[in-house]
């Protein structure tokens, strides 16, 4: 049986009536994982006329209910992912599924909304016919369109703008209407490449706002952003794309696991025995490694019990920024691989 | 649902053209100057009568004022406006469509929504070829009502005009959609669709010269192996008279003179049959604009007989009635025989011409046009955008 004939029994059924069909053992987590996946691929590749390798055997999966992040340099291979995903690129070799059916499945596309990177809209539509146009195209009833798009644009704070042409529009009002217009086929997977574009800080607030509401009516979204501190403050997971291979994956909790640490800062100069109490020393500040808050609470009895003035413990672990930067060997070339 | 949104996003996009409304308003003037022209006791008035023209021929009663009238539509507004200054108009606003289409930023909107590209490609064409039909539709209502209310003839044919006229452009636009898909440049599809509209020209004026030149030898043979019969004939009769008449060398030299003609003729027409043939092949699989639009003036015919294009063409036996008197033939090419052997000429193109079926003349083109968006859908459905 093909992989996504797989999915689809697995999909479908109960594990024991999966394995029937199947005809092995379908282990729980692969019936839960696909159950719950909106995304789940494995060793998609992309080569170019034979001469760029742009993605060299991706695998991840998008739950539902998620805000999840795709990061990387440059040339990495995110949008020429996402394209594959919406059908824009065709894939030298793909497998997996995206809301339970085969990647290109045309027809699956009515659930999915997108809002590409530096899109473009007729400039001779206003902002209402751009959202009845593209809903028309998602197959999308004109009674749904005419409410939605009404609510979209209100939601986007675009009210009053519904009858101007897009020409007129501004950047950030542009990206607005690009979200609203991936959003009016009501999807249950919303794909955005670079959202918060062009976005003043009070949009960009709105924004991360709307996809949190998103995230919480069990909506997956899938995020490609170069903002590390916007995908840190609103995505659930991310993975950090290198060179067309995925090099990281998972919560940004469990990514920075092993960075965490506590730093305590105190007055004055460090006692003598703090290089040996503590991991690290770095001036007037002792570090210690981990998140357990147990761990410290000796040291800190101790630190008191010495009349030293403790001015301030805080629990650091690496930002994502900092994540990034380790994944990326920014000692090599950009872009991919030749 | 995607076909509607498609077209309505298509008449937004040709409304909001300039030159959509400037080609569409000449439109309109066009057929006010073709409704302008009547018909009086005494002739023709131009310009709501501004200008009077007598004529016996050609007055209110006249049976040729029908013809006169039609085929001024079908003759030069449709041949000069429609198939040439208009289709110009459309190109240009027409050209930008699909490298737009394809625009970076543009076609990722569209192509990633549940409509499979094959689909989305030729619906997009059809749409595009709006801008002509919705011309040619205003155009035509506005004939259709001058014709109606200046000879009382309510002619429903005068509509055949639109899917004419659309599908000649259509032959143009298929290349510009290659091009401008290729290349993503509206310039480049434009200047392309130039140069192949100008070798389209070229081979049917060379297929049309060529034709022309074999005709008039085939007539020339005819003519002088009728020439060679009838001094034979005369020859056999006098000869029986007398053996010695004075007429009997003149009609020998007769005879040989048009033995060698026919045989000279034979010659060149062979050498011209082996241009000719190439460049009708040629012909036969490129799309056929001329005779696209010619099939209007086919179909519009007058039944009292009246040939416009005829008698800018000095053949006036329309009006003045009566089939050409044959001469006798002469051996010299330019004598008084020579106005007879090109009026035949004509005749037997413009015959040979007509009797090539709606098959031939449209089904051939719309092969071309087939073969030509099939590759350009091949290339839309295979490309990475």
């Amino acid at each position: 049986m093909k992989l996504h004939q797989r999915f689809y029994v697995i999909r479908l059924y109960s594990p024991s009536v999966a394995k029937t069909i199947v005809g092995t053992d379908v282990a729980y987590w692969e019936w839960y994982t696909l159950w719950m996946a909106a995304i789940q691929i494995q060793d998609v590749e992309k080569m170019y006329r034979g001469k760029v390798h742009a993605l060299r055997g991706v695998s991840l999966d998008v739950m539902d209910g998620e805000i999840f992040g795709l990061l990387g340099p440059n040339g990495a291979g995110k949008s020429t992912l996402v394209k594959i995903l919406l059908t824009v690129i065709h894939a030298s070799k793909v497998s997996g599924s995206m809301l339970g059916n085969p990647i290109g499945h045309r027809k699956t596309l009515e659930s999915v909304g997108y809002l590409p990177e530096h899109h473009r809209f007729p400039y001779y539509l206003t902002g209402k016919q751009v959202l009845h146009h593209y809903g028309a195209l998602c197959k999308v009833p004109r009674n749904d369109r005419i409410a939605r798009a009404s609510s979209l644009l209100t939601r986007l704070g675009l009210s009053g703008w519904e009858n101007k042409k897009v020409n007129s529009y501004s950047k950030g009002m542009l990206q607005r209407l690009g979200i609203a217009q991936a959003l009016m086929n009501d999807p249950k997977l919303l794909v955005l490449d670079e959202p918060t574009d062009g976005v003043d800080p009070v949009g960009r607030r709105e924004i991360r706002d709307l996809l949190a509401e998103l995230r919480d009516e069990g909506r997956a979204v899938f995020l490609n952003s170069h903002l590390l501190s916007e995908l840190e403050m609103v995505c659930d997971r991310v993975a950090i794309m290198v060179k067309g291979l995925v090099t990281m994956q998972g919560t940004i909790d469990s990514l920075t696991k092993d960075s965490r640490r506590y730093e305590i800062q105190v007055k004055g100069a460090l006692p003598s025995w703090s290089s040996e109490a503590c991991d690290e020393v770095k001036g007037d500040t002792m570090i210690v490694h981990g998140d357990d808050p147990l761990a410290i609470q000796s040291l800190l009895d101790r630190l008191r019990n010495e009349q030293i003035t403790i001015c301030a413990v805080k629990p650091v672990r690496e930002t994502l920024e900092d994540l990034f930067m380790r994944a990326v060997d920014y000692t090599d070339t950009p872009g991919a691989v030749q | 649902m995607q076909f509607k949104a498609l077209l309505l996003d298509a008449y937004r996009q040709l409304s909001a053209a300039k030159l959509f409304w400037v080609t569409f308003g000449i439109s309109i003037l066009v057929v006010v100057a073709y409704g302008s022209v009547g018909f009086n006791e005494q002739g023709i008035s131009v310009l709501f009568g501004l200008w009077e023209i007598e004529s016996e021929q050609l007055n209110a009663g006249s049976p040729w004022s029908r013809g006169l009238y039609i085929g001024i539509f079908s003759s030069f507004l449709v041949n000069i406006w429609l198939a040439w200054i208009a289709t110009v108009l459309a190109l240009i606003s027409t050209c930008s469509i699909f490298p737009e289409f394809v625009h970076s930023g543009s076609i990722e909107l569209t192509i990633s929504k549940p409509i499979g590209r094959l689909k989305l490609f030729f619906s997009k064409y059809l749409v595009s070829l709006l801008f002509v039909v919705l011309q040619v539709t205003v155009f035509c209502v506005g004939v259709f009502i001058c014709v109606g209310l200046r000879v009382d003839e309510w002619n429903p044919m005068i509509f055949s005009a639109i899917p004419i006229v659309a599908t000649f452009f259509s032959y143009l636009f298929a290349v510009c959609v290659l091009v401008g898909i290729v290349t993503r440049s509206g310039i480049t599809a434009l200047l392309i669709t130039g140069v192949f509209w100008m070798a389209l020209w070229t081979v049917q004026t060379s297929e049309a010269v060529l034709n022309r030149i074999v005709i008039e030898q085939q007539v020339a043979i005819e003519r002088f192996d009728e020439g060679v019969k009838k001094a034979k004939e005369e020859l056999v009769k006098i000869t029986e008279t007398s053996a010695e008449d004075f007429r009997i060398p003149k009609l020998e030299k007769r005879i040989e003179t048009f033995s060698n003609n026919s045989k000279e003729s034979e010659e060149f027409l062979e050498k011209i049959t082996s241009w000719h043939t190439p460049t009708t092949w040629v012909l036969a699989i490129c799309p056929k604009n001329a005779q696209t639009i010619g099939l209007l003036q086919r179909w519009l015919n007058d039944p009292d007989g009246f040939d416009i294009t005829a008698i800018m063409a000095g053949d006036m036996r329309s009006i003045e009635g009566g089939e050409d008197e044959v001469p006798y033939p002469h051996p010299d090419p330019d004598g008084p025989a020579r106005a007879a052997r090109e009026r035949e000429t004509m005749r037997r193109m413009v015959d040979e011409y007509d009797s090539n079926s709606l098959w031939y003349v449209v089904g051939t083109s719309l092969l071309f046009e087939g073969v030509i968006l099939g590759l350009a859908s091949l290339y839309f459905c295979r490309k990475d955008f």
